[in-house]
């Protein structure tokens, strides 16, 4: 499976000295994740020495109560926020050596986005927010590829609607199609189903499942919903900033299992 | 209800600051309002008499009194009047003086003027104040102004030069005077003997008689017997009153800066209303959520309008409060701008009247009001289920609906029909006329803008997507997802813009029209006339004329003077020529040119325009009013069509000389003799007059150029002041696209967490800004076209004849509009980049 990615060539144009090493490293991991908002009395210490890899064309959830850092620890991975010590990769780039021009390069060329709200251009086209990020970089969408990931989330009919015009499940494959039409090292999903009834989560879940089956797409996605990360290849679950447990192979059942026993 | 207001309130701050439009418009109204009462207080404390120096004034009756720089026009009294006041009882001491038009001459023979005001000779009196020196007691002695000395070099003691009606002369300057805090006009005091002899008062006659009042006696007393001693032919009043009479004159004359300025106010102050207006828009759609939830737990549609208007009334009493104090300063630079426009003020610090204040205050915050209105209904019809509604929608992508073009059509088709209609003349009103039309075409624009947005928006967006991409299509969407907030924004701009661009155009075509009547009709070689404004008691001396007649270069010489009449109380001007010589040095067409030959002495030619609008034909009598003698029945002879001649009456310099008392010509035309180089020509004529170096010798491209001077040196202080319209409209632009981004927070942190750089984001906003200045520049633009044509067509009877559509100047507003734009986003898009990618998306 992870071959249809390593049969696609591979672009590193970041010019950071590095380049882009397609092999056995994970597609992003954090070393030692440390993340401290605020000062003094009211210091909140939101990832307290976390590791963790993201194996390449793996779907990975990160699961935990509220506050437990989860979405810090996504944050941080993806370059959105920088550690307070510690190191996030994406590949074999370290993002704490990146400044703002660079990182947000890196963003657009090797990471896809799915977040749970206010993830589409309202004046764009469905089309047209599915190449925005090439459109950033002033590339072209590769058509073959464009093709194959409009299929696969079947908004064929819809390309050239506004997302006014589409259902909140719509618009989140739009968003997904978006994040994966790059071919990132890894996409990022915040509660990608918080805004979804389950009929269209499962519409999207499917579809994410299938990136990574069939195009070797490396997900992490931050939920809180058993069913949704059921869906996952594996299961981490953080409570007060470390990583607590971890399930390989979830079910929605095995998953509530294992929150409900977090604290023991 | 005080909750409602409550919410309101605490938001207003970030509102105040975004007010700036009105604190600027505001700033303009209260400083023409100080200014105003700076006048008026500079003018009643200069010509407040000096206790204890005058009591009563005689002088001649005037018919009618003159306006502005003009000094009215009076018989001098006969010298025998002076005794007759000394034996009035109760007068202590009485003593008459003269004055008249005596030029200083600089070292350099190029005349010392006070800013193109009367250059004054004048008698010695006892009342005259001394800062040096003594009084000039005999022949050959004088005393000048300290102003004036001051600005020539001189001292007590030096020689001053000074051109008087028939000779140049240099006397000793015997002592400095005060100078006049009325205006910075240049004096010249004489003994009294020499003055009345230069200035041509023959045997002893006097323009004025001052008299003090003995112990005991009121000044009023005095007056009544002065009054009942003397015959009805002359004037006595107090100094109380003169010094009103004198005030009222001047303030009457600076009436029309005040209505002007108003105007550039009232025009700030519209577009300021108009960034109110669209600030309050987009907060009410920012806020609707906040707005249903207020309906939902039962807040009335009433106290959401309240709530609206409350807060639109602290921002305007805010905005209008730093705007009064902004007027204090904006009166400063308005005396500025006034000084640099050649109209001199006596300098005094500024006044602040309360009600200066108070008037500018509620003109902001009424137009603050009023422009929330509209937002402020809008607020009341959100439905509390908004609030119930996930998410905050899709901010301000509501309205793309398209508006009807019918309405803004038929009002702007309605306004052009009006203007047309007060053109033609048809109605009895046609200046209101064609101001109606051009407010109904105001609101047609603002009506129909709205329809220009998406053209506009692909006219300018797409060579910007080919040259900046993806960042520029972004903008392009933004200022299209609310065709009704950009035009509003633009709309501001447009105003600014299309006044310019209408100045610019009357101004082009009031060259334009000046050359081609110099270069059409000027058969002259040269125009002599003073350096300094024409007026009645500035003006070229009779002898030069006759110096000029005897120049053996000189084949033509036509005098042409100038002066003020009185038609039913207003004060009309009227220009007079020689009958006989005028065609000499005029081209005229050959109708006009007949009108010139039948103009005799009793004679009057007026504009056909002007006579038809009196009724008048020819034959029929004109009651003209001289203020030196009285009602004067005068036969219309003809009337003329032609432009080359600016007034609109024309008299005889025979009548002129016969109802006049001071004669001066305001130009003297001379065409050289055939055959005689310009440059032989001109050392002739410079010869003739080697004794008034105060005169300038003008060929046709130096009178152009003195034209054009004048229309440039109106330009500046008119184009500052409509500058500032345009300023506002740009922070307007500014304030928009910074409530917008507030608005797209999350969006913006979405495109930077897809990977659109820093500079890219920043580069749409600007793109954003470059579409919505380039829509107002485009119609700021076609504004300036139409209102400058009918502009233009309007001031036809003023000598206007071309209408002239300076092509590149306009091109470079519009260009410099739409890159003005750009510096507007600066702040909004410097702040955009600066946002955290987390703060905008990372928190719910």
């Amino acid at each position: 499976m992870t071959l249809v990615l390593n049969s696609r060539p591979v672009v590193d144009d970041v010019d950071d000295g590095t380049d882009l090493v397609v092999g056995p490293t994970p597609a992003a991991r954090v070393d030692g994740a440390v993340k401290v908002f605020g000062r003094g009395d009211t210091t909140v210490r939101a990832l307290d020495h976390v590791d963790m890899d993201f194996g390449r064309a793996r779907f990975t959830a990160i699961m935990g109560p509220s506050g437990s850092g989860k979405s810090t620890l996504l944050h941080c991975a993806a370059g959105l926020d920088t550690l307070t010590s510690g190191n996030a990769w994406i590949g074999d780039v370290c993002l704490g050596s990146l400044d703002d021009r660079r990182l947000t390069r890196l963003r657009r060329d090797r990471v896809g986005f799915i977040f749970q709200a206010f993830n589409l251009m309202p004046t764009l086209t469905a089309a047209e927010n599915i190449t925005l990020p090439l459109a950033l970089a002033k590339k072209r969408a590769d058509p073959v590829w464009f093709d194959r990931v409009v299929d696969a989330v079947g908004l064929r009919e819809r390309l050239q609607h506004r997302p006014g015009q589409l259902s909140g499940g719509q618009q989140q494959r739009v968003a997904a199609a978006r994040a994966l039409v790059s071919q990132p090292e890894v996409i990022f999903a915040d509660e990608p189903t918080g805004n979804l009834d389950s009929r269209a989560g499962a519409g999207l879940l499917s579809f994410m499942r299938e990136a990574v089956d069939r195009f070797g797409q490396t997900i992490v996605m931050v939920t809180h919903d058993p069913v949704a990360a059921s869906w996952a290849d594996r299961v981490v679950f953080l409570a007060d900033g470390r990583v607590v447990d971890e399930v390989t192979a979830p079910t929605a059942d095995n998953v509530v299992e294992h929150m409900l026993h977090l604290g023991d | 209800m005080w909750l409602v207001l409550k919410g309101s309130l605490a938001r207003s701050t970030r509102v105040v600051h975004t007010a700036l439009g009105v604190v600027l418009a505001v700033s303009l109204v209260c400083g023409t309002f100080v200014l105003t009462d700076t006048i008026d207080s500079a003018f009643t404390r200069a010509t407040a008499p000096v206790p204890g120096q005058v009591d009563v004034v005689v002088r001649s009756a005037a018919a009618f009194g003159a306006t502005g720089q003009q000094i009215t026009d009076r018989e001098p009294m006969p010298a025998s009047v002076l005794p007759a006041v000394q034996a009035v009882a109760g007068a202590d001491r009485a003593w008459g003086t003269v004055f008249g038009y005596v030029q200083v001459v600089g070292v350099d023979d190029r005349p010392v003027t006070a800013k193109g005001l009367p250059a004054m000779g004048t008698g010695w009196a006892p009342d005259t104040a001394l800062v040096a020196g003594g009084a000039p007691s005999r022949d050959g002695q004088v005393a000048v102004d300290a102003r004036t000395a001051s600005q020539a070099g001189l001292r007590v003691g030096d020689r001053l030069k000074v051109a008087l009606r028939d000779s140049t002369e240099e006397l000793t300057i015997a002592g400095l005077t005060e100078p006049s805090k009325m205006v910075s006009s240049t004096v010249v005091t004489f003994d009294l003997a020499t003055a009345q002899h230069v200035l041509g008062r023959s045997q002893g006659g006097l323009d004025a008689v001052s008299v003090r009042a003995a112990p005991g006696t009121s000044a009023e007393a005095l007056r009544a017997r002065v009054g009942a001693a003397l015959p009805g032919r002359y004037e006595v009043l107090t100094a109380d009153q003169a010094a009103k009479q004198a005030k009222e004159s001047w303030t009457r004359a600076l009436g029309f800066l005040t209505t002007g300025l108003l105007v550039f106010a009232a025009v700030a102050l519209l577009v300021g209303g108009f960034i109110i207006f669209n600030t309050f828009s987009i907060l009410v759609a920012h806020r609707s959520r906040e707005l249903g939830l207020l309906r939902a737990v039962g807040a009335s549609r009433t106290q959401l309008l309240v709530s609206v208007l409350a807060e639109a009334t602290v921002v305007g009493v805010v905005a209008s409060g730093v705007g009064v104090v902004g007027g204090l300063l904006a009166a400063r630079g308005l005396l500025v701008l006034l000084r640099s426009a050649g109209l001199s003020i006596p300098t005094t610090s500024v006044v602040f009247h309360p009600r200066a204040g108070v008037v500018s205050m509620v003109a902001g915050v009424a137009v603050t009001i009023v422009a929330a209105v509209q937002p402020a209904i809008r607020a009341t019809a959100v439905s509390p289920l908004v609030a119930l509604a996930g998410g905050e929608g899709d901010a301000g992508l509501g309205d793309r609906r398209r508006r009807p073009l019918g309405a803004g059509a038929a009002v702007l088709v309605a306004g052009l029909a009006t203007i047309v209609v007060g053109m033609l003349g048809i109605v009895p009103r046609p200046l209101a006329g064609v101001g109606i039309g051009a407010v109904l075409v105001l609101v047609g624009l603002v009506l129909v803008v709205p329809l220009l947005v998406t053209p506009t928006a692909h006219l300018v967006g797409r060579p910007l997507a080919r040259l900046v991409g993806e960042p520029a299509v972004l903008g392009r969407e933004n200022a299209l997802r609310s065709p009704q907030r950009t035009a509003a924004t633009a709309t501001a701009l447009m105003i600014g813009i299309g006044l310019i661009g209408v100045v610019t155009v009357m101004a082009a075509s009031m060259k334009s029209s000046a050359t081609t009547t110099v270069q059409r009709s000027m058969r002259a070689d040269f125009v002599v006339s003073t350096y300094q404004v024409p007026g009645s008691s500035s003006g070229v001396p009779l002898a030069a004329a006759d110096r000029l007649r005897q120049s053996p270069a000189v084949d033509a010489v036509s005098e042409i003077r100038s002066g003020q009449w009185g038609l039913d109380g207003t004060a009309q001007t009227l220009v007079a020529v020689d009958p006989a010589t005028v065609t000499g040095v005029y081209q005229l067409d050959a109708a006009s040119a007949a009108a010139a030959a039948r103009l005799d002495d009793g004679g009057v030619l007026v504009r056909d325009s002007v006579a038809a609008r009196h009724g008048w034909r020819v034959g029929d009598t004109v009651p003209m009013t001289f203020a030196r003698t009285g009602t004067r029945p005068t036969v219309l002879r003809s009337t003329y069509a032609t432009t080359t001649v600016r007034s609109d009456y024309v008299v005889s310099l025979g009548s002129y000389a016969a109802n006049y008392a001071q004669q001066l010509d305001m130009e003297i035309d001379v065409r050289l003799r055939p055959g005689t180089s310009a440059a032989a020509g001109r050392q002739a004529i410079r010869k003739a007059l080697v004794d008034f170096p105060n005169l300038a010798v003008r060929d046709r491209s130096e009178v152009l150029a003195a034209q054009e001077g004048q229309v440039n040196r109106l330009l500046v202080p008119v184009m500052a002041l409509l500058a500032l319209s345009v300023v506002i409209a740009l922070l307007g632009i500014a304030n928009t696209l910074a409530l917008s981004i507030h608005e797209r927070l999350r969006e913006l942190g979405m495109l930077r967490a897809i990977g659109m750089a820093r500079s890219q984001l920043r580069s749409m906003i600007r793109s954003e800004a470059l579409i919505v200045a380039g829509l107002g520049a485009m119609c700021g633009v076609a504004v300036a076209v139409g209102f400058g044509w009918v502009a233009v067509t309007s001031m036809r009877g003023l000598g206007v004849t071309r209408r002239v559509f300076p092509v590149a100047q306009l091109a470079l507003l519009a260009a410099a509009a739409t890159l003005a734009g750009l510096a507007a986003a600066a702040a909004p898009a410097r702040r955009a980049g600066r946002l955290a990618v987390l703060d905008a998306v990372g928190k719910d």
